[in-house]
This record gives C-alpha cells, structure tokens and sequence, in this order.
C-alpha cells in the first residue's frame, strides 16, 4: 500500500507539472522505483543466445525456478520445467501422447517483432502491390529497412543458396510460416516446415533422440519440448567457424587444478612430437 | 560353552556314545539355557536398553546434528534397514539438514519402481564440449565447491580429444624420425586419443573446429568393478539400474576409486564446502543428501529426480541435446529408440563392466 502511494504521488507530481506528457511520464517514472526496490532480475538463456530466454525467481523459499551460470548467463538448472510453456498443438504420430503432455515455450513471445510484420508492412496492401507481387526470380532483392531489423537476412546461410525467403515464410501472413500445402505454420511449430526438407531429423525429434526434452522422463510423460529455431538459428544454420549445427558458445570454467599444479599445460604435450 | 553344557543335556549314565556327538546346530534341539547365561542375558538387555535410552534422549535434543550422529552411529548398512528405520534415519537427517542450511531440506527414500531400468545415452557427435552439464550436476548434487585443493568436485568431465589430420608435409615423419619407415609418419598424428586428452581447455568459444568432446561420468555398469572390490558393501547396484552409496557405510578406503576404470569416483578429502543459498534442498538418501568429509561418491543419474520420473539435471541443460535418457525396459523410451535405431558403442566394453551408459552418434 505504502509503494502504491508512492507511485500514485510521483504519477500526480508528473502529471501537474507537464500535463500533455503525463501518460509517458507515468510510465517512466514508477520503473526506476521499482527497480531500485527489487534487485535487478537474472534472465539467462537456455539452448543459444538470442532464442529462448528464462528469468530467474523463486518457487519456494530457497528454491529458484532456474539457476543461471555467472561465467556464461545460460541456464544451469531446472527447478520448473514447464515454466511458461503452452501446449505444442498438434503434431502428426504424436497423437498418442497424452493431452497437453507436449509442451513448447511459444516463440512468438520472443519475436518482439512478428506480430507487426503482417500488419504494418507485409500486409498484402502494401503501396506497390494489391495483390502482393513476389519477385520472379525468387531472389530476395536487398532491403536494409528488414536487414536492420534482422541482421543474419544480409547474408543467409541456409539451403547454399537454393532457397529463398518464402520457401519458409507465408507469402501473405507473414507472421507465419508455411507448409508444403501453402497453409500457414505457426511459428511455435517450425517442426511442420522444416520437417519438410530435414525429415529424418524430424522422425529423430519425434521419437526424442534428436533435440532436447525436459521435464518428466517416462515415454508419455509430460515434457517441454524445445522446438527447431530454439537450438537453431534458420538465418544462419551453417558457419564455416564451427563444424557443427549449433552456434559457438563461451564454455563453463574448468575443473580444479590437481593439487600443486600450476597450469595445465601437461594436457597439451603429446608422447611423441608433432 | 557347548562342551560344558552337553553333561547337563545328556545324563551320562543312559546313552554314553549319544553324548559323542556334537551339539546340534539346528535351533530347536539347543540345550536348556543355564541360569549364567540368563543372568549375563538380562544384563547385556539391561545395559542396551539404558544405551537405546539415552539415544532416545539424545535424538530428542534440540541439536539435530548431535541427534544425528548419535542415530548415525547405530545404524545398519541401507539395504538392511527396515522401513521403519529409513523413515527413522530420514527424518533425523531432514531436521538435520534443515537445521544446517536454514531451509526445509526433504530427504527422499523412494525404492526402485518395478519395470524400470534407467540407462543413458550421449550423442557424441553433437556434444560442443561447453560444460553446461558439469556445472549443472553440480547445482543439483550438493557437490563440494571450494577453492582449495580438493575442495571442488565435479562428477562429469569433458575431454577434449584432438582430431587427426593426415597431411602431405608429415608423409616423412614417424619411427625412426626422419624416415617414418616402420609406422609410415603420418600414423603418429593424433586422432582422438582417450589418454591424451585434455581436461582443463579453455578456449573463447566451443565447439573448436579442430576438436571432439567427450564426457565422461559413472557408466553404471551392469557388473560394476567398484560393488566387487567394496569392502564393506556400502556400494551396490539399485534394481532400477544406477549404482548407489550410503555414505554413511562408507570407510572411504578409496578401493572403489582405484576400481573403476572410468575415473567416476571422487572423495571428499576435506570437508565439503556447500553454501546456504546454493544447496538443492530437494535430496534423496542414496543420491544427493549433503555428505560429509572421507566418503565416496559420485553420479547417480540424480536419483531424486529420476525415481519421480524426471530427467537427470544434466540431459536438462544439454544444449545441444546429446544427452538422452529413459526406461530400458520400455521399447517406446528415448534410449530404447537410439538402442534400436543409432550406431551405439559403450567406453571400454573389452572390460565387459555392461555399463548401461552408451556412446551413440547419427
């Protein structure tokens, strides 16, 4: 009661003394209050950075939800693993699961920008085209407004240069994705699009030997299933820099020296020259 | 005593070369007690129940510590306690531990369920060598986390093998240098070997290009090495698969560690540093209760989390999703699936431990 009157003060000093800004000062001021008497909240991410993400509290005294690395902000520990999630929806072979047994975190949560895409400027009435027009050549022609905005399109690393933008998203909902029939794909469902060319990684995610589940272990138990753009980055899914599928990723601190040691440089002599 | 109590159950004078014969082992034919026996009989009763009382009075003291351990001290190996003592000695630990890290600590005794046998598998092409799974056992397990010498224990380790490399420029090299003509030079470049791998990498960013990871934590073997050499049996495999300790068996002899032949095993040389804010309240008695200086342990696919059916902290924060784990014994499970589907090996089966931990990749 006490903070409520504290806010409702400060909104009213604000609004006296700029009355036609009120309503941004309203929404400023409580903030830094606010923060200054709650410490900052620990957010880590959970598979890369840049895709999921997972803000620290507790579920019960001296139980957090998660537990975050100090060396790298990823999530270390789970204490709930269904935290914010909604069921996945329906997926083909995965009818036997129990109902809401598969859940997923929506990614539309963290796509700050999707819900605009289809409204403000993929709308279908766009000032050059009613019906939209989409290049012939199904080359993307350079556009800095959407690189800016989404940095990895400059240069797309996906498909070696055989696919292009609407071979994944929907032509005119563009807050969706698209199937092999044209019909939309939710974006808390890329496993119904990439699965369209990766299919045998799909059988292996479906089955849980690809991909990451957590949560209950049991072959109909409930688990969060971690979808494919959680793990991967669809813009950018093959990088000479690595060797593998996934982005590089600063590692977690080594384990203790043996006593007396004072590097660990023994590791790095091999038994006969190279 | 047999010798002096057989005149007495035999009266000499009727069947002399009955009396020949030794003493029965079977119960019921025992001779009729002397009255010394009774006497020494009730004293011993007399004097266990004035030490069992003062136990009671001891467990009953306001310091769960001291109750504790004076429970502690008579109490049997796990696998012979009744129910009615495992409730006994978890309680005396809950209010113990509550009492030490100033949190409700709940210490689980869930028995193995019928119909299932863990086992776990790594996909060891996918692992990125990133350590995530280290630290979140860690978080999970109550390890010890100081930074003295022996104060840190960790139970996974990651080894970072080298890949091989067959290049032009070495065609020369080899036995003897310079010529190369018995092992053909190039055969010396390492490609993935186990013993030359490093532990302690630490590079700016995983996955390097030149490099395979490879973790490495208790294989749970079917016939594990360290139950064999155990010399007081602390050490045991569970019936749903895992092999456990009752740290509180343990004499910390450390056979156990020179036993397995997969580094698994750590021992808390020193007391363990565990702080307050860091413990995970939520234990079971076999798997992460906090334990104490000079016993043994390591992993036990976080047995409080999988005897309820969740998954091992570490498959939880694999990132890239190369741990997998579930029901043997369950052909629908993720493990069955890569049992049935993938190309599995197990590390060092010539030593034919059957560890249910299994190496797979695509």
């Amino acid at each position: 009661m006490k903070k409520l009157a504290i806010y409702t003060l400060v909104a009213a000093f604000c609004g006296s003394a700029v009355y036609a800004f009120s309503a941004a000062d309203k929404a400023a001021e409580p903030a830094p209050a606010a923060a200054a008497a709650a410490k900052e909240p620990v957010v880590c991410f959970e598979s890369r950075k840049g895709a999921s993400e997972i803000t620290q509290q507790e579920i019960k005294p001296g139980l957090p939800n998660v537990k975050c690395s100090p060396t790298t902000g990823a999530a270390l520990w789970y204490g709930d693993p269904y935290e914010g999630t909604v069921p996945m929806g329906k997926m083909p072979m995965l009818e036997k699961l129990p109902e809401g047994h598969a859940v997923v975190k929506p990614r539309s949560e963290k796509l700050a920008l999707m819900p605009m895409c289809g409204t403000a400027c993929h709308n279908g009435v766009g000032p050059n085209a009613n019906p939209p027009t989409l290049p012939k050549d199904k080359r993307a022609k350079p556009n800095p407004t959407m690189e800016a905005m989404v940095p990895d399109l400059a240069n797309l690393q996906h498909g070696r240069g055989r696919i292009w933008c609407m071979d994944c998203h929907h032509t005119t909902k563009r807050n969706m994705l698209v199937d092999h029939y044209g019909d939309p794909v939710s974006f808390d469902q890329p496993q119904l699009l990439c699965g369209k060319c990766h299919g045998d990684k799909l059988r292996d995610w479906r089955d849980g030997i690809h991909g990451k589940r957590i949560g209950d272990f049991t072959s109909t138990g409930k688990k969060r299933w971690f979808t494919c753009t959680e793990c991967h980055n669809p813009h950018n899914v093959q990088d000479g820099a690595r060797n593998r599928g996934f982005v590089q990723l600063q590692p977690e601190p080594s384990p203790q020296l043996p006593k007396g040691m004072k590097d660990a440089k023994h590791e790095l002599m091999h038994p006969i020259p190279h | 005593m047999t010798i002096k109590e057989t005149p007495q159950a035999c009266p000499a004078k009727e069947h002399p070369p009955a009396c020949t014969t030794p003493a029965s082992a079977d119960p019921a034919a025992s001779a009729p007690k002397t009255s010394r026996r009774d006497f020494l009989k009730a004293g011993g009763m007399l004097s266990l129940s004035s030490l069992m009382g003062t136990a009671a009075l001891m467990t009953q003291s306001d310091d769960a510590e001291a109750a504790a351990e004076w429970g502690e001290h008579f109490q049997k190996n796990y696998r012979l306690m009744t129910d009615a003592e495992k409730a006994e000695a978890r309680l005396r630990l809950e209010r113990r531990y509550s009492q030490e890290y100033g949190k409700q600590v709940t210490v689980d005794t869930t028995d193995a369920q019928p119909g299932v046998l863990m086992g776990y598998a790594l996909n060891i092409r996918k692992c990125i060598g990133c350590r995530r799974c280290v630290h979140a056992c860690v978080a999970e397990n109550n390890q010890s986390r100081g930074t003295r010498p022996g104060e840190k224990i960790e139970w996974i380790q990651v080894l970072r093998m080298e890949r091989g490399e067959f290049s032009k420029d070495k065609m020369g090299h080899g036995y003897p240098e310079g010529l190369g003509i018995q092992v053909g030079g190039n055969a010396y470049t390492p490609a993935g070997q186990v013993l030359e791998g490093q532990y302690h990498y630490a590079p700016e960013a995983v996955p390097e290009k030149d490099a395979t990871y490879m973790p490495i934590a208790c294989m749970q073997c079917e016939k594990p090495p360290c139950v064999k050499v155990c010399p007081v049996r602390t050490t045991y495999r569970e019936a749903d698969g895992p092999v456990v300790i009752d740290y509180n068996w343990c004499i910390g002899c450390r056979m156990c560690m020179g036993a397995c032949p997969y580094w698994a095993r750590r021992i808390n040389l020193t007391t363990p540093v565990l702080p307050k804010e860091e413990m995970n309240p939520v234990t079971h008695y076999l798997g992460n209760r906090p334990r104490m200086r000079g016993v043994v342990e390591k992993c036990h696919w976080c047995l409080q989390r999988t005897r309820h059916d969740r998954y091992p902290a570490c498959v939880e924060v694999c990132p890239v999703g190369a741990r997998k784990f579930g029901n043997l014994l369950d052909p629908e499970s993720e493990v069955s699936k890569i049992l049935e589907r993938k190309n599995v090996f197990r590390l060092k089966a010539e030593l034919n431990t059957f560890p249910k931990f299994f190496y797979f990749y695509d």
